[in-house]
């Protein structure tokens, strides 16, 4: 019906629609709530340098394996499924990759190529095991979880640390952001501000992700799924297939964020990103993804992640407060977020009851 | 031909499978090591007589898991999860300790003492975590939010006030009656076991006797159904909740006791999966409905026998979630649906091939 109307309409208009259509409300409290939370740190702490290009390129390179394994996560999340097994995954990627390059002197490649292998093997079985033998995701991912931490462990429990001068060239990528000087020649910005290879892979992995959701009929088979899995079956669309697919494409992900965790750190470890799978979760539902499925855009994981980015920044600059604030105000922030949610829900039911009425 | 009707329904129970699954394991243990199954008396250098062996040892450790998988029976008959419970733990053990000590500054070495009265000591740890675990309830029950994700922020949450109430501090303590509950014995059975006993008493109790298990099982197969029917949904919910939470304070109280301290990082890391497991494993579907409490034991016990398995044979101890994933995937396969649907056939087939009957 409003696309009716929309169609041949001026283009204000479709801007109007677009801004009050109730489906991306949840994205815009997001973007509003990011530049609130934005505004209120550079109001504090803008003398600090809070407000700088470097601190907010730094929002997104810090952050990269989140976002990177979030994109992912948003597919499965818009099918209805949860993946607990991502942070263990992207470690088992490290560890493959410290434990190939360090101690077996395997080149660098052949260690992604492998993590690869496994890590998107894992994710198909999964996939399998949650779509033949009915095995609720939360219990088959966690059990892959499990697993991948389990084989980390048994690589190595000591960290190692990865020398390779292919992975040193990777982590040294920057790209500095310049700008003309009063006699007009290019100099870097102060204080210094680059593009490293996690950012790109980041806003890379987020563009991909969205092209995948909007642009294809994997994407839109993704929502149908997640609409009504029932419905998705009976209208014959490919259920098994895209619920297996998403599933790889999340183990995908997942070693994607192994690498970039890797590049930044440096080092594999059995123990790291411990507990990550919950902020990869919770940044997807901060940019209003939602778990019951049907529900969810590229662009809202993408500002849910800098929005987590932004409350450990301003716990750093103000300097006094310990780092467990971060956990609270995180929880605090969750616990919004999903009261919007509750709300949106609620009064679109309301209008489409409405609308039946009328 | 009623016995092999009722010999097929329960050859298709996941509970069977799970009986099965533990039996199996402790059978291995028992190749590979004859003493496995071994239980003595063993008089300790205070004079007081202990049961020892590595069944005990299980029963023992298990305790933690199987008391808060006991409230998250409840929780996931209901179609909800819980993963706040392991936080949970944290904070219990956060408040107990930081009134065994109070002021590290005056009391400032541990000892065989407690600053406030060991009573509060108890039940305020208690109340804090009913006190969350009414939290997750009402958001659920009232809100109508997603289990997970309304869990999920005591879980980040939780870990940040335990941190709190400590000032981000580790304590210790030597009081003998705190040390008792997680290290104490009666009549040579560990006290833990004991605990974990009453409790699984007073659940089964209070589930069975009570309409509450039945009301539950309801809103689980069917939430629009039962409250058309006229049963407060969301009361119901809000009680397993709240179980869910007091549990894991008493789950808290004996792992703080154990180390004889407090650990806001580490206490309970992971507990929320293992109690889901062990109700799954058990029998009870993460979709809702009919739960089985006996079966979360089982379930419980098993998750415990593959760690002292493992353990018992010298590998790593951060390795063995490489085997519980292996075990407890074979046995999610065999519980599946499909599968189990198939064995079931497979038997009916056979038996028809023999002149009997097949399953009605």
């Amino acid at each position: 019906m409003s696309d009716l109307r929309l169609a041949g309409q001026g283009k204000g208009r479709r801007l109007r629609a677009l801004l009050t259509n109730p489906q991306y409300l949840m994205v815009y409290a997001t973007i509003g709530i990011f530049l609130m939370i934005y505004l209120f740190g550079a109001l504090l702490y803008g003398n600090k340098g809070f407000t700088s290009v470097r601190t907010f390129m730094l929002f997104f390179s810090d952050n990269a394996y989140i976002g990177i394994s979030a994109v992912g996560m948003t597919l499965v999340l818009i099918t209805g499924g949860i993946d607990l097994s991502v942070a263990a995954v992207a470690s088992l990627t490290g560890m493959i990759i410290a434990f190939g390059t360090s101690v077996l002197g395997l080149h660098p490649l052949v260690c992604i190529g492998i993590a690869l292998v496994v890590g998107v093997g894992l994710g198909a079985l999964m996939g399998a095991c949650i779509q033949y033998l009915n095995v609720p995701p939360f219990i088959t991912t966690l059990t892959g979880m499990f697993f991948a931490r389990g084989v980390t462990s048994l690589i190595s429990r000591e960290s190692i640390s990865i020398k390779h001068e292919m992975i040193d060239a990777l982590a040294g990528f920057k790209i500095y952001l310049m700008w003309p000087n009063a006699q007009g020649e290019w100099v870097k910005i102060k204080p210094v501000a680059s593009i490293d290879l996690n950012t790109i892979a980041f806003v890379v992995m987020i563009i991909i992700g969205a092209i995948i959701l909007q642009k294809t009929r994997f994407g839109r088979n993704v929502y149908a799924i997640g609409g009504n899995e029932q419905s998705a079956n009976l209208m014959g669309l490919p259920v098994a297939r895209t619920k297996v697919l998403v599933y790889s494409f999340n183990g995908l992900c997942s070693v994607l964020a192994g690498i970039s965790y890797a590049l930044y750190v440096k080092s594999g470890w059995n123990l790291s990103l411990n507990g990550s799978e919950l902020d990869v979760i919770s940044a997807c539902v901060i940019g209003g993804v939602m778990l019951s499925g049907g529900v969810g855009y590229m662009f809202g994981t993408l500002f849910g992640v800098l929005l987590k980015a932004t409350i450990p920044a301003i716990i750093t600059f103000n300097g006094s407060m310990n780092s467990w604030w971060a956990k609270i105000f995180t929880s605090a922030l969750l616990l919004l977020f999903i009261i919007i949610q509750r709300a949106v829900i609620a009064s679109s039911q309301r209008t489409k009851k409405k609308a039946g009425q009328g | 031909m009623k016995k092999s009707v009722m010999q097929s329904a329960f050859l298709r129970s996941k509970l069977f499978w799970a009986i099965v699954a533990q039996l199996l394991i402790l059978l291995v243990g028992f190749i590979l090591r004859p003493d496995f199954l071994s239980i003595q008396l063993r008089t300790l250098s205070d004079g007081t007589t202990v049961l020892y062996g590595t069944p005990i040892d299980i029963l023992n450790r298990a305790s933690e898991i199987t008391i808060i998988a006991m409230g998250m029976t409840l929780v996931i008959a209901l179609g909800g999860t819980d993963i706040s419970v392991g936080a949970l733990v944290a904070v219990s053990g956060a408040i107990a300790l930081k009134f065994l000590r109070w002021d590290v500054l005056v009391y400032n070495t541990p000892g065989d003492y407690t600053v406030q009265p060991f009573i509060l000591v108890l039940l305020l740890p208690l109340l804090a975590c009913t006190l969350m675990g009414l939290f997750n309830g009402m958001l659920i029950g009232k809100l109508k939010l997603q289990p997970i994700i309304a869990t999920l922020i005591l879980m980040v949450g939780g870990r940040g006030i335990a941190q709190i109430v400590t000032n981000g501090k580790q304590f210790t303590t030597q009081y003998s009656p705190f040390k008792f509950i997680g290290n104490g014995s009666i009549l040579g059975i560990p006290l833990p076991i004991i605990i974990t006993l009453l409790v699984i008493l007073l659940v089964s109790l209070f589930v069975r006797r009570t309409s509450y298990g039945m009301f539950v099982e309801s809103v689980g197969i069917n939430p629009s159904a039962s409250r058309v029917s006229g049963l407060r949904s969301d009361t119901i919910i809000i009680i397993a909740y709240v179980l869910t939470g007091f549990l894991s304070g008493i789950s808290g109280l004996i792992y703080s006791s154990r180390i004889s301290s407090n650990d806001s990082n580490n206490a309970g890391l992971g507990y929320e999966m293992d109690a889901i497991l062990a109700v799954v494993i058990g029998g009870t579907s993460m979709t809702g409905g009919k739960f089985s409490l006996f079966g979360t034991v089982i379930g419980s016990l098993i998750i415990r026998t593959i760690t002292t398995l493992v353990l018992y044979f010298g590998i790593v101890s951060e390795a063995i979630m490489a085997f519980k994933a292996l075990i407890i995937a074979v046995v999610i396969v065999l519980q599946s649906e499909p599968v189990r649907n198939a064995i079931a056939k497979r038997r009916d087939r056979k038996r028809l091939l023999m002149g009997g009957e097949a399953r009605v």
